[in-house]
Formats: C-alpha cells, structure tokens, sequence
C-alpha cells in the first residue's frame, strides 16, 4: 500500500509566542509577514506527528511504501528529516508559497498525488501552526473524492478499513472508513520520534525528487488565490495585574474578598 | 426573495435544542446583512429546533429555511456537504457563515473544495469593504490577528468567543420546508463508538479552574477538582498536561480544545501560551497563580498570585468554602 503525508515549513511557533508575548514580534513592511530572521523555520508540528502516525502503522506490521510531499521554497532540510525517519520518496512541489492560498497548495498537492498513481492514505497536521486554518486537507480530500477523517489521536487498519480513533469536545469518538482515505492527525497522538543518527547521515544523500506546476499541468488560471493575506498584527492584552502579596493564607483570603467585592463570587 | 442573502448555516442541534453558537453566527450575520442591505436567511439542516422561529424573529432573519430529512438527523459530513451545496446551486448565498464546532472544520472546506469557493476559518470579526470582505482571524495559535480578504460567495467559520450576542425583539419567523434531494447520499465516515462524554461542558460553564504543568504531577490535579467544585465551577486544563495524560481531552481549553467565556478564569501553573489563551481570553476575569513573575499569563490577569500552586491551592479551597 501507498500512503503520502503533506507537509508544511512554519516558522516556529514556540519562537513566535516567545517575541510576541515580550512586545517584540516584527511585522514586515508588507504589513503581514513576519521577519525576524531569528525565529528558525521547521516542519509544523502537526505534520510531524502525521509521519508518527504513519511510523506506528509500520510498527504495527502495516507494509507500505511512504512519500512525504511538500510544496515551497526550499524544503530540502525538512524533507531529508522525513527521510531519515522513513520516507522511501521525498517530493518538492516547486513554487513561491507567498502565491499561494490554501486552494491553491490543495490544488498542487491533489495534482501531484493523483500524478504519481494516488495513494491508500494521505495523512497531514490537524493544522499549520502558523495560519491555523486546517483546510488543505478536506480540500485535497475533496479534489481526490476521498473521504476525510479530521483530528486523530490514532489511526489502525484492519484489512483494507481505518479504524480512526478521534478528538471531540465530547471525548474520544471511534470511526471507520474505507481506503482510500485523507486523516489528520492531532497533538493528542503524542510527540513524534527522532531519527537515528545513522538514519540521517544516510538521508543527507537523499535528493527530493522537484517538480513544477506545469509538471503537474497545473497552470496559473488554477493557483489564482480566492483568500488574500492583507494584513497581520499582533492583539493587545489588556496588562492590568493587580499581584496579592503575603503567606497563602493571606492571600487566599484576599482574593476570594475581592472577587466578592467585585460580585463575580 | 433578495438576490445574495446572507446564509448562516447551522446543524446538529445541542442538547438545549439549539446548535452551538447558533445566536453568535446569527448576530454576526444580522450586522453583515444589515450593513449591506442585505437580507439574513438561517438555514437549517435536520431537526428544527423549538426555539428557532423565536430566535430568527429576535436577530431579523428574512426567511427561516429548513430541510428535514433523515439523512441529516443525526447530520454526517457527507449529507452535510451534499446538502448545502444542492441549496448553494438554487439559492446562491452572497456568503454562508458557521459556527467553528468540529463538524464545521470539516464541512466548510470540503464545501469550499467541492464549489471552488474561497473558506476562512478561525473568524472573529467581519467587514464588507465594496464587494469583498475582509475576515479579521487568529492566527499563530492567537499570537496574531490576520485579516483575509474574500470575494463574495465564501464560506466562513466564525469561533464561539467571535461575538457577544445581543438578541432583539422581532415577530417570530415562520419556518420554510425545503426539499432536497438528498437520495444518493451514503455516509462514507461511520462513528462506531460515540464519545461518551455528557456532563456538564467548559463551553457552558461560569466558572472555570484550569492547572497547567506548574502542578508538578497529575496527582496534584486533584486540587484543580477541588477548587472548581469549592467555587461551583467546573475543572479545565491546558494542552501539554492533557498530552501528557493527566486528564482527558475533554477538559482541555485552548485553540485546539474548548473555547471558553466563563464570568471567572483560575489558570493555576499555566504560562499563558497564546493558543492557551485562545480559549479563554474572554474570560470575564482572570486569575493566574504562577511561581514564575515573568509568565505570560498575568499580562491577561485581573489578579495574579505568585507563588508554589501547591500551597496556594489548598488555601483557596478553605477559602472558597468558607465565603
């Protein structure tokens, strides 16, 4: 069996909390993009824990050769990462992501995957951790006609059927779809395994295998982005803290007093 | 009927009858539609809830349209999808709004993708400028606000805390039976074990006490329990402690959990991680206890406690218990 796991570069969430959070987070002259050359650039998260999830299936005993696609710029150093932690076939789709909306990406990739003979599963990130959106993936499911199941925690297959086990505000709910099939994956399935130093020496000799839209056949009328990128800011919080000083007990009791005061006990 | 209502879209009735978030989509779609002219129509799939005719009365829907069938009760994606987009085919929407359940991240973007319409999650604010809009979301985990700018005919997901709802007085609508045909649908996606969860919900609560990975173990949680039901509220958690299995999901606030509006907020250990705050920045009032003086979360604090969380969490349980 087949099974492909899109992925996404993002510019490191945790760094971008950090200058954020401290009033230093640099917005472009654009207006939109962030600059600052010191937030590294690394595979989203979610992303990695859907090539985990396609790991475990092979822990599982599940034989399948596995294809991590990225469409971008320059996503060698992410792609050999894929490769060092499994990926028999690395694949750049070549091109400005800048350009790019989400219907385009999902476009490139639906092309690419149905290019290159489809595939029994395609696995991605719940999300991007920097746009959040999430949408590449029910629109790639859809370009395909594949079903998708969103948010897992754990994917089985039984014969040819998933057995997705997924997130809900309501607790974990238990689905079942046949292949071939789009999942995402969520953080609920756990941190994702490192490469094993061999592993990664071997796959700096791995090339990705580039590709173009025209090599898709793809041409511009179809990446013409519907959703525009206008502006990006970061929001104000309102920074008012009143700090309670003394022993626990002092200010236990102040401040249950003073949520009474305030009548919200 | 006006040419390009403004839809809002709404499934999957909750347990109070209603869909979640159903009054917050309506009051943004009432601002939408009276700021273009425009006429406000709620569409809803499956059962029709007893309190909708009141409701569109009080937010000025134009026409309340409802389709029963039974392949949307309960709804799947599939019936979902292929319902709305029959609709979309007759009734051209000038744009659809819904609300952001889980559902909606899957059926508005497998709608965008099947009418090749522009899809914007994560909404908190909308604004028609000419013929576009231009949707204000979070982005970043809630780091940052982007705005989109979108043609008309979009489909876009608005999340729970994006609008207070201010209800108006109007004469009930009566609902309008659609038909459509819905005979070729067959669910590809089968739920075999639902999620079980029914108590009551962190979406719904007043008051929330959330412990974060500052508890030092998921023994020490128990204190978070203890305070939530010594002050009447119910227990939440942040994302690392649930990934790490000290509580179930269900108690996880934030962008990927629940998103909260309770009237009070306790955030005990937590930093004040953006995606964190996602979920609960629209808390009525915050309180933070954190050993660190510097951690983020008392930039959205009202009252900040710094100290050991184990020491301070037993004395508000007094506390609170004694008030």
């Amino acid at each position: 069996m087949k099974i492909i796991v899109c992925v996404k570069e993002v510019m490191d969430p945790d760094a971008v909390n950090n200058y954020a959070v401290a009033g230093r987070l640099e917005i472009g002259a654009d207006g939109k993009s962030l600059t600052q050359t010191a937030i590294p650039k690394l595979m989203n998260g979610y992303d990695e824990q859907a090539i985990e999830a396609a790991l475990r299936l092979r822990d599982a005993g599940v034989d399948f050769t596995l294809t991590v696609i990225s469409a971008g710029n320059e996503p060698d150093k992410m792609l050999k990462h894929a490769a060092a932690l499994g990926a028999q076939e690395i694949i750049a789709i070549n091109i400005d992501p800048g350009e790019l909306d989400h219907h385009s990406v999902a476009t490139l990739l639906a092309a690419q995957i149905e290019t290159s003979g489809g595939a029994d599963l395609i696995l991605c990130g719940r999300q991007a951790s920097d746009d959040d959106q999430g949408v590449v993936p029910a629109l790639v499911a859809e370009s395909l006609g594949m079903p998708v199941v969103t948010v897992a925690r754990a994917v089985e297959l039984e014969g040819e059927k998933l057995r997705v086990t997924r997130v809900t505000a309501d607790g974990d709910e238990v689905v079942e779809v046949a292949c071939p099939a789009v999942v995402t994956i969520s953080n609920e399935i756990g941190d994702p395994r490192y490469p094993t130093a061999s592993a990664k020496v071997k796959a700096r000799r791995v090339k990705p295998t580039v590709v173009t839209p025209a090599d898709l056949n793809v041409d511009e009328s179809q990446l013409h982005p519907r959703v525009m990128l206008t502006k990006q800011f970061v929001p104000e919080v309102q920074g008012n803290c009143e700090f309670l000083q003394g022993e626990p007990a002092e200010v236990a009791d102040q401040l249950i007093q003073r949520l009474k005061a305030d009548s919200i006990l | 009927m006006a040419e390009n209502a403004i839809v809002v879209c709404t499934w999957s009735a909750g347990r109070d009858g209603l869909p979640e978030g159903a009054e917050e989509i309506l009051h943004i779609g009432r601002n939408l539609a009276g700021a273009l002219g425009k006429d406000l129509n709620w569409l809803i799939l499956g059962p029709l809830p007893q309190t909708a005719s009141a409701l569109a009365g009080n937010y000025g829907v134009a026409h309340l349209q409802h389709v029963e069938d039974a392949k949307l009760d309960p709804a799947g994606s599939d019936a979902c999808v292929e319902a709305i987009a029959a609709y979309w085919a007759e009734h051209d929407p000038g744009t659809l709004i819904v609300h952001q359940t889980g559902e909606a991240r899957v059926v508005a973007p497998r709608l965008a993708g099947r009418l090749g319409k522009a899809v914007v999650m994560n909404g908190i604010s909308i604004e028609a400028v000419g013929n576009n809009y231009q949707v204000t979301a979070s982005a970043y985990g809630g780091d940052t606000r982007v705005i989109y700018e979108v043609g008309g005919g979009s489909i876009l997901s608005f999340i729970a805390n994006a609008a207070v709802p201010e209800p108006g007085s109007g004469e009930a609508v009566a609902p309008e039976s659609l038909t459509l045909d819905l005979s070729g649908v067959e669910e590809r996606v089968k739920v075999v074990e639902r999620a079980s969860f029914d108590g009551p919900r962190l979406d719904d609560a007043e008051i929330i006490v959330s412990g974060g990975r500052g508890l030092g173990s998921a023994d020490n949680y128990k204190l978070i329990e203890e305070l939530a039901a010594a002050l009447g509220g119910l227990a939440g958690a942040s994302r690392p402690i649930v990934d790490d299995g000290w509580v179930d999901s269900s108690h996880q606030v934030g962008l990927t959990g629940r998103i909260t509006r309770p009237n009070l907020y306790v955030a005990v250990g937590i930093s004040g991680a953006s995606q964190h705050m996602a979920g609960c920045s629209a808390a009525g009032t915050i309180v933070a206890i954190n050993r660190d003086p510097d951690a983020a979360i008392f930039q959205y604090a009202r009252y900040g406690i710094q100290g050991d969380a184990l020491e301070i969490l037993p004395e508000l349980v007094r506390a609170a218990g004694a008030r």
